[in-house]
């Protein structure tokens, strides 16, 4: 057990990325990636083993581990230290991170073809970034790696994208330094209440916890206003979702594979994190309004998913309509919604990264990605025809596949909602219920244009999957296989973190 | 006389070695330049020794009470050095060009410090005047050395601002010499106290501390800031950059925790002046397309966060300062640095010229960048716990600062922007021609340096910051 040490988790791909930039390093395309493969699959091996380890009956955090510099705690004099530690939800996150980083460094080669060490490092520096946002105990440690993520991800954006990344880029990172800095606001006056009230200058999460009676009603609100604008550009939530279309469209394939995987998750352990552990009053006062913006998210960049020209941008937009059901979930504060909404984030970064994947191989033959260029590639790709069906039915929510058991939870949780607006809250269940069958419309348009209609003539010559690629898309489709049928293995891991979750929040 | 040794040893080591560079450049010509710039890096670390060596009594006085030696000019005083002995190397390649100038230069420079110094350890008005106006008086020597007619304009406005606001020092001091009779620190607030017309003293003291303000670039004296710049060559708007600000803030603190930290309507007017510097520098920067005005501004708006930590007046918020002109300077040389050996290894000056200078320097580059994120108060550098230090002190304040507190997180923002302008330009895609210049390694390694102990200091943030409220105690 002592070789697990959360520290070396979240540093060695640091430590990775240094090594690749350093000039001793060779400049050699093929050594570098072969470093980055072996070093993040051992990586994501190192990962599994906390999740072996891990005893699933624990309340609390565990593996926990305090960063020290020489034996001084990082900023003690301001009460901030460099703790991590984990329980069920941010392991099983974490898990998902090294994984998805090993799926994008396989499906790397193919399309990027310049800078290779800046790459490598940077895609590193970006999954160090998100697991030290998942094990962070401190809140401003949690916020230097929120803003650290920023680097990485404008890096490979705009460096590798087609001609209009750049500008893609720079919005992203400009509009998520603006919600940082809403973040940043209502971190300070937190803990500076906090310290007002308790007499101990502390940044730890846990030691948070908002008393109503202590706190007053309109600070509180103040503040969860604040961390939720800060969350919901990351997640995306509507009105603020605009970047990451953009993004998706613009960067290179492998990037949008992990930007799908990884940007969502850590906007979503926000809002549990803070929104819900730290407010729980204030979260059952949101909750109905917060179900209603899930369910908008769900119809309205649904809707705006089947009119896209691109099929990147397709894709992005029906994951915004996924994160919603998250949302919902999140909102219909019960045990069965809560799961749901957690196993949700789970299977929506594993089915669109798969969904990603595809996308990667087809650009990657056809060199386009507009829908109207596409179609019939089933007639030359049938490997990729048939692992795609199988990623398109799990996106659809299909029985025995990953994203089923959420979907199912989530809307069983929102019905079973015992809010105050009972009217509301079944009729949101209701919506939600025909929006995932809606659902299935938009994803199967995606799936008719690109494999089913005529094939165009250019199209003709086209070779089917690498072994590779094969690979690649057959390990994903058996991970949405084999969680759509076992579905506990999942849950049982975080049942007992999220009961105390919701014991506070239980109405 | 051991007091006066205790005191004022650092300071009389530099002005010897001013004397050295001077008679240098009676005799040595165009050959000796690398003599002379040893001699006085050679002052500095004499200086810098027996700043540390020296400091065994908690508080020293010399000249009559003064000139006061303590922890916390001790701290002032070593960042000085230090800056100083970083800002010679930069300089080399400006020497180069003037080689029959480099004894004078080095030896106006080496005053500089000493003033600098001077002021820092200043505990009475006329002396605060004097260093302040010899301090100006090295600046405008040194910006004279560039021969452009252009940039003599542009520098002019500096020289006549610089004495009007001498001017408003001076009434400053003519008034409160009439009510006290006392130029004491001490003492004089002890007649502020006590004295029944509060308000003229302190409008007396808001004109002494203009003169401060203006060497700082703050908003309403911000004009002459970018033009300087423009105007001055490389090494010494570095110099303009550094060492004024950090015995402008030394003497500044003292004054203000000296007399008004109990005056309410001042600190809303600091704060005030704060916040407008900041919002005013910020949406500059975004527009400028020469590095060197982008760098004023971004100097401007350094100044601006201080300053709103300043306002607190508390000995945390002065804490939270002096850890954030520690951070400050670290990043603004290093910054320096960057732009120094861009312009000397292939004469870029605007952000156009910087376009695809990665794929010539990648290191240089990636160095430049941590810099910028650590200047800019982003994530994983000094930076963003120095802006966390000070932005929770004015936090901590209570609910009044809070709408300053949200300006500045704005304009911050904003200025994160700024910085970002010179990232992207450096990595775009645009292949250029760039024929560099290999002699350029004394400013390569202080941009390594510089970026590596910003994020250095971001993980051994604690023992600094303990530094600093030691320091900030002592005061």
């Amino acid at each position: 057990m002592n070789f697990l040490s959360l520290i070396w988790l979240i540093f060695l791909p640091v430590i990775a990325a240094i090594v690749i930039m350093l000039p001793v390093f060779p400049n050699h395309q093929v050594k570098i990636r072969r470093f980055a493969k072996w070093f993040a699959g051992l990586h994501f091996i190192y990962s599994l083993l906390f999740l072996l380890f891990f005893d699933t009956s624990m309340f609390g955090m565990s593996f926990e581990k305090e960063l020290t510099f020489f034996g001084m705690t990082w900023l003690k004099t301001l009460g901030i230290s460099a703790k991590f530690a984990v329980d069920g939800i941010t392991l099983l996150l974490c898990v998902l991170t090294t994984f998805i980083v090993l799926i994008t460094l396989f499906m790397s080669k193919m399309h990027i073809r310049t800078k290779h060490k800046l790459y490598y490092s940077m895609v590193f520096l970006l999954e160090s970034a998100v697991l030290g946002i998942f094990c962070a105990k401190d809140m401003f440690l949690f916020f230097v790696f929120w803003e650290l993520l920023l680097i990485p991800v404008y890096f490979i954006v705009a460096q590798w994208g087609n001609s209009e990344a750049r500008s893609a880029a720079t919005k992203f990172t400009v509009a998520s330094f603006v919600a940082n800095m809403f973040l940043f606001f209502g971190m300070l006056i937190l803990y500076y209440y906090n310290f007002a009230v308790s007499n101990v200058l502390t940044a730890n999460i846990e030691s948070l916890n908002m008393d109503e009676k202590i706190y007053p009603m309109w600070f509180q609100i103040t503040v969860f206003v604040n961390f939720l604008i800060g969350f919901i550009l990351r997640i995306p939530l509507v009105p603020f979702h605009n970047w990451y279309p953009d993004i998706q469209s613009k960067s290179a394939a492998p990037v949008n594979i992990l930007l799908a995987g990884l940007l969502s998750a850590t906007g979503v352990y926000g809002v549990i994190r803070f929104n819900m552990q730290v407010f729980p009053e204030i979260f059952k006062l949101f909750a109905p309004a917060l179900m209603v913006w899930g369910l908008v998210n769900i119809l309205y960049s649904g809707a705006l998913s089947v009119m896209q020209a691109g099929v990147k941008k397709m894709v992005a937009y029906s994951q915004i309509a996924a994160t919603g059901f998250v949302l919902l979930g999140l909102a219909s504060l019960n045990q069965t919604g809560f799961n749901g909404a957690v196993f949700m984030i789970l299977a929506c970064s594993i089915v669109y990264c798969a969904l990603f994947v595809v996308i990667s191989s087809v650009q990657f033959r056809t060199k386009t990605t507009y829908i109207t260029a596409l179609g019939g590639l089933g007639q030359v790709m049938p490997k990729c025809m048939y692992l795609a069906l199988i990623i398109c039915f799990a996106a659809i929510g299909i029985p025995f596949l990953m994203m089923f058991t959420p979907k199912l939870m989530v809307l069983a949780g929102a019905m079973l909602s015992n809010l105050d607006q009972q009217l509301l809250v079944k009729v949101s269940a209701a919506i939600g219920l025909v929006a995932m069958m809606v659902s299935a419309g938009y994803i199967l348009y995606f799936f008719y244009k690109v494999f089913c209609s005529v094939l165009l003539e250019q199209w003709k010559g086209l070779k089917d999957l690498s072994p590779q690629e094969t690979s690649v898309l057959s390990a994903l489709c058996l991970v949405i296989v084999y969680f759509g049928i076992n579905p506990m293995s999942v849950i049982q891991i975080y049942q007992s973190v999220s009961s105390i979750i919701l014991d506070v929040l239980q109405v | 006389m051991s007091e006066l040794v205790a005191a004022y040893l650092p300071e009389f080591i530099i002005f010897v070695f001013i004397i050295i560079n001077l008679i240098f450049s009676l005799f040595a010509g165009t050959s000796a330049y690398r003599i002379s710039k040893w001699t006085a890096m050679l002052g500095i670390i004499l200086a810098i020794g027996s700043t540390i060596y020296l400091q065994i009594d908690p508080e020293v006085y010399a000249f009559d009470n003064m000139f006061l030696t303590n922890i916390y000019t001790v701290f002032f005083k070593i960042l000085i050095l230090i800056s100083g002995f970083f800002l010679i190397l930069l300089s080399r390649n400006m020497i180069r060009e003037k080689r029959d100038r480099a004894s004078e230069y080095f030896s106006v420079f080496l005053s500089g410090l000493l003033f600098a110094m001077c002021t820092v350890s200043s505990v009475n008005f006329v002396s605060l005047f004097v260093s302040l106006e010899a301090l100006g008086l090295s600046c405008y020597l040194l910006l004279a050395l560039n021969k452009n007619p252009n940039a003599k304009q542009l520098t002019f406005g500096y020289l006549v601002q610089g004495a009007v606001v001498s001017s408003l020092f001076l009434m400053g001091l003519s008034v409160v010499y009439g009510m006290c009779a006392q130029l004491d620190y001490t003492k004089a607030s002890l007649c502020f106290s006590q004295n029944p017309s509060q308000i003229l003293l302190t409008f007396a003291l808001i004109l002494m501390i203009c003169t401060i303000l203006f060497k700082l670039g703050l908003v309403p004296f911000s004009s002459w800031l970018p033009d300087t710049f423009e105007g001055a060559n490389y090494p010494i708007s570095a110099y303009m950059s550094c060492i004024p600000v950090l015995a402008c803030f030394a003497a500044l603190s003292r004054i203000l925790m000296t007399f008004l930290s109990y005056t309410f309507t001042v600190k809303i007017v600091l704060a005030c002046i704060a916040v407008l510097t900041i919002l005013f520098g910020s949406l500059s920067a975004i527009r400028q397309e020469n590095l060197k005005r982008l760098m004023a501004y971004s100097m401007s708006v350094q100044s601006g966060i201080m300053l709103l930590g300043l306002c607190v007046f508390s000995v945390y918020s002065l804490s939270s300062v002096l850890f954030y002109l520690f951070c400050y300077t670290v990043a603004n040389i290093g910054a320096w640095a960057a732009i120094i050996l861009l312009y000397n290894s292939a004469k870029l000056e605007k952000l156009e010229d910087l376009k695809g200078i990665w794929y010539h320097r990648p290191y240089y580059v990636m160095a430049f960048t941590i810099i910028l994120i650590a200047l800019a108060g982003v994530a994983p550098t000094c930076g963003f716990v120095a802006k966390l230090y000070v932005f929770s002190a004015v936090a901590r304040s209570g609910f009044v600062f809070l709408p300053f507190l949200i300006i500045a997180l704005v304009s911050s923002v904003i200025m994160i922007y700024g910085y970002w302008r010179i990232i992207r330009a450096m990595f775009r895609r645009i292949e250029t021609e760039i024929v560099t210049d290999p002699r350029v390694i004394s400013s390569k390694y202080i941009l390594y340096a510089c970026a590596i102990a910003s994020v250095v200091i971001c993980l051994f943030a604690d023992k600094l910051v303990r530094l600093c409220q030691l320091v900030a105690y002592y005061m």
